[in-house]
């Protein structure tokens, strides 16, 4: 379960983040870090790239980044 | 020199002034906060080896020297970004006496991640609190007290917009400077583990550099080195401590499973966290606000992409239309009763008549052709600087990432590219809003396949003379072809020149924000009085050596026998396979350069030569001449408000009173030296081939460096010739040569 899997409206918790270097690191600067609360909020208009909040503000990235962003399997 | 600098006595009277570093995210109004600290005191450049803006001020307060510098924005002081590493460089390097750390109170958590760094750097930090009202009628509640103890740093509550809390700000920061001791930051514990290996391994380093104790924070050394931030080790001198920091990490990496960089993010977010939690109270029920409630409609599937393209056809209008009267008025005023009285002046001290030729058609000209590039700079840059304090830039580049991603830009490429099709100039400039330095050249280096306004009166007068019953789909060919040519360079650039991974796209969306009318003054200001001074001198020089290159020898009497007729001459065989190997049409693309649009009017001069304009009468008095400035300036100010509200199209972009009875003798001539091919060739190349030299010196003001610009005009000289050699030949094999 990554974070491009899930739909508007949906959230996740993070478990673990799979990026390496400056893209890790620029994500966990930007408070997307492991045991954090995400919800996806939507989708552009052509399918990428996608707008989460995290830390009560909001964040876009491309699908591909969000991919190695892994969601604890929900309960 | 030494004996210089020992006699000239210390300025006693006069202190160092107190230095000062703005630092803070992006979108937190730390731009606002200066504009409104400093206003027009600000001096902007750039900094040192980069492209990054550096905007710094120098004024008295209450007897006291302030000097003030604005860091780039950033959310961090890692490693990994140009702003990152010159906010950082400058914060340990120059050691300021004191830091505004520009907080935005709606969003506390993300924003005091990096005052938990700054406070690392055991300089005086005062935090401006701001957006403070923003936060207040959202129901915020922060505990300012519980937080000034919990960081032991002074906070200042701000509204930067309206100037509320500013000289308070001021006041503590002078303090904080003024007793550093009593201001030190609290240190912030990040975990046993982490601060226990850190300080082993600070003394370790203490221990075989012990000079490095006055140079470095040491707990803050000792993090980056755990971190394994190449940059520090390697400016420290540092380099084989690999093994050093290794052992030191270790236990910290076996402990928690993590590498020590995450570690520290995390442990950095900790703090910040839970300080968020002690001091802000947020409401329970959270109302929906204005932002999500316009997103719901602008970044809507359906919606999103046609309101995108409305509000950029808003701006692309607003841009040309309502600066493209005050350029006509400038052009006119500069080309008319300013060279007229400039020549009577000359004329009265006796200056001969090359003088009178060289000031006027060589300097005033080409002050001329600076001015008229004078309102459509400031234009644009209003409203890329509305469009980007008021959140919507960063939505555009949402909209629109997908498309672009595609060609190896990025979203926010989409508008810089889209300005090209008015001026490349402004275009080239526009690219500022793009971070990384990759996506900012790569879309710069396409923006001239973008067919500029300047173009078209030259496919005007060929589409008139060779097209006239298909001028419409011709005109329209052109422009597609340029667009075309720029996906595949793009596509093409993207594997050669600019391979490897693309820059990341994480942005932040923040707010919807009104900005402040004195940010948008000053930033247009700026850019236009800088367009001016700069760019302003390079255009000059190449104006004047065209003068001489179509001057010189002395007393020559035809344009062939001119240097500019004898480069003609010279160049004339390499369009010889395009279909255009004349020494008149190598001579007008050569004087294109200083701006595409003078192609037509060179052309005029060398075939229909003879062509002086006889003035009609006694030439108007300069009363008279005054008074028409003044009403024509009135006039163009009623064409720029009509413009506006004509919603038929771009009024710039459409012909306007080109087709004048000279024009004709000039197609008359035409018909008989191009035939449809070759003219369609010929509009082609002048489409492609080099950016004209404002575009060159936007290129080095943007770049800092002539590069960008060498790639382009290679790239498009290559491209401008293979086309018009493939339509050229490919038409004349395909039968319609004749």
């Amino acid at each position: 379960m990554n974070l491009a899997m899930l739909t508007p409206g949906q959230s996740g918790r993070i478990s673990h983040i799979g990026a390496i270097g400056p893209l890790k690191r620029r994500l966990m600067d930007m408070g997307v870090l492991v045991g954090e609360e995400v919800k996806v909020e939507k989708v552009a208009p052509l399918g990428d790239p996608i707008e989460i909040t995290v830390k009560s503000y909001n964040l876009s990235l491309r699908k591909r980044e969000a991919e190695g962003i892994l969601l604890e399997e929900p309960q | 020199m030494t004996m210089q600098n020992s006699v000239r006595p210390l300025p006693a009277t006069e202190p160092a002034p107190l230095r000062i570093a703005v630092a803070g995210n992006p979108n937190s109004g730390k731009s606002t906060l200066i504009n409104s600290l400093a206003g027009t005191r600000l001096h902007v450049g750039n900094w040192p080896g980069v492209t990054v803006e550096k905007r710094e001020a120098s004024f008295e307060r209450r007897d006291e020297r302030i000097a003030l510098v604005d860091l780039p924005g950033t959310y961090s002081l890692s490693p990994y970004s140009q702003e990152e590493v010159v906010a950082r460089d400058y914060l340990v390097e120059e050691r300021p006496d004191v830091i505004i750390d520009v907080v935005d109170a709606t969003n506390l958590e993300r924003n005091l991640y990096l005052t938990v760094q700054l406070l690392e750097l055991e300089i005086p930090v005062v935090v401006a609190l701001n957006i403070h009202d923003e936060a207040e009628r959202m129901g915020y509640r922060i505990d300012v007290t519980a937080m000034e103890r919990a960081l032991g740093v002074r906070i200042i509550p701000t509204v930067a917009t309206k100037g509320t809390g500013l000289e308070a700000l001021l006041d503590a920061a002078t303090a904080a400077a003024g007793d550093p001791s009593r201001h030190r930051p609290r240190r912030l514990h990040y975990g046993d583990d982490i601060e226990a290996a850190a300080e082993a391994l600070m003394a370790e380093v203490l221990r075989g550099h012990p000079d490095l104790a006055g140079k470095y924070p040491g707990r803050w050394l000792a993090f980056k080195l755990l971190e394994g931030d190449r940059r520090v080790i390697d400016e420290a001198g540092l380099q084989g401590i690999d093994p050093l920091v290794a052992r030191a990490a270790e236990h910290l990496i076996s402990a928690h499973g993590e590498d020590v960089e995450s570690l520290m993010a995390d442990a950095r977010y900790a703090r910040a966290t839970g300080l968020t939690r002690e001091v802000l109270t947020k409401p329970d029920v959270r109302k929906i606000e204005l932002t999500e409630k316009i997103d719901r409609i602008a970044l809507n599937r359906f919606l999103g992409i046609p309101l995108f393209l409305a509000a950029m056809w808003l701006v692309f209008k607003l841009t040309f239309d309502v600066s493209a009267p005050f350029a006509d008025w400038l052009g006119n005023v500069t080309a008319g009763p300013f060279t007229r009285w400039t020549r009577v002046l000359v004329g009265l001290v006796h200056g001969p008549d090359w003088l009178i030729s060289l000031v006027t058609d060589g300097v005033i000209a080409g002050v001329g052709s600076v001015l008229v590039f004078v309102p459509v700079i400031f234009a644009m840059m209003f409203f890329i600087t509305f469009l980007e304090g008021s959140g919507y830039m960063a939505r555009a580049a949402f909209v629109m990432d997908r498309a672009m991603h595609s060609m190896g830009l990025h979203g926010k490429s989409f508008i810089p590219m889209l300005l090209g099709f008015g001026c490349n100039v402004p275009a080239i400039y526009a690219t500022r809003t793009l971070e990384n330095p990759r996506d900012k050249a790569l879309t710069a280096l396409l923006i001239p396949l973008m067919s500029c306004g300047a173009r078209l009166p030259v496919y005007v007068l060929f589409v008139g003379a060779f097209f006239s019953s298909r001028s419409g789909t011709v005109l329209w060919s052109l422009y597609v072809l340029g667009i075309v040519l720029a996906v595949l360079m793009g596509i093409l650039f993207k594997r050669t020149l600019f391979r490897g991974e693309s820059p990341m796209f994480i942005m932040e969306l923040p707010p919807y924000r009104m900005p402040s009318g004195k940010s948008l003054a000053i930033h247009t200001w700026e850019k236009g009085k800088h367009f001016l001074y700069k760019a302003g001198t390079y255009i000059l020089a190449v104006s004047v050596l065209v003068w001489f290159l179509l001057n010189l020898p002395w007393g020559v009497e035809q344009k062939k026998d001119s240097y500019m007729g004898t480069v003609g001459q010279a160049i004339a065989p390499v369009f010889k396979p395009l279909g255009f190997g004349t020494w008149e049409a190598a001579s007008s693309l050569v004087a294109g350069v200083i701006a595409k649009e003078i192609v037509v009017g060179t052309m005029g001069e060398i075939y229909v030569p003879g062509k002086v304009e006889t003035p009609s009468g006694p030439p108007p008095s300069l009363s008279e001449d005054l008074r028409e400035i003044g009403t024509s300036f009135a006039e163009a100010g009623k064409n720029a408000f009509t413009n506006v509200f004509s919603t038929a199209g771009i009024a710039s972009l459409s012909e306007k009173g080109e087709s004048e009875p000279e024009r004709e003798g000039l197609r008359g001539v035409m018909a008989k030296t191009y035939t449809p091919l070759s003219a369609y060739a010929f509009m082609t190349f002048v489409l492609l081939y080099m950016p004209c030299i404002v575009a060159a010196a936007a290129f080095k003001h943007e770049f800092g460096t002539w590069k960008w610009f060498g790639v382009a005009f290679a790239y498009q000289t290559v491209l401008a010739w293979s086309v018009a050699f493939f339509i050229y030949q490919g038409g004349t094999l395909l039968g319609l040569g004749g």
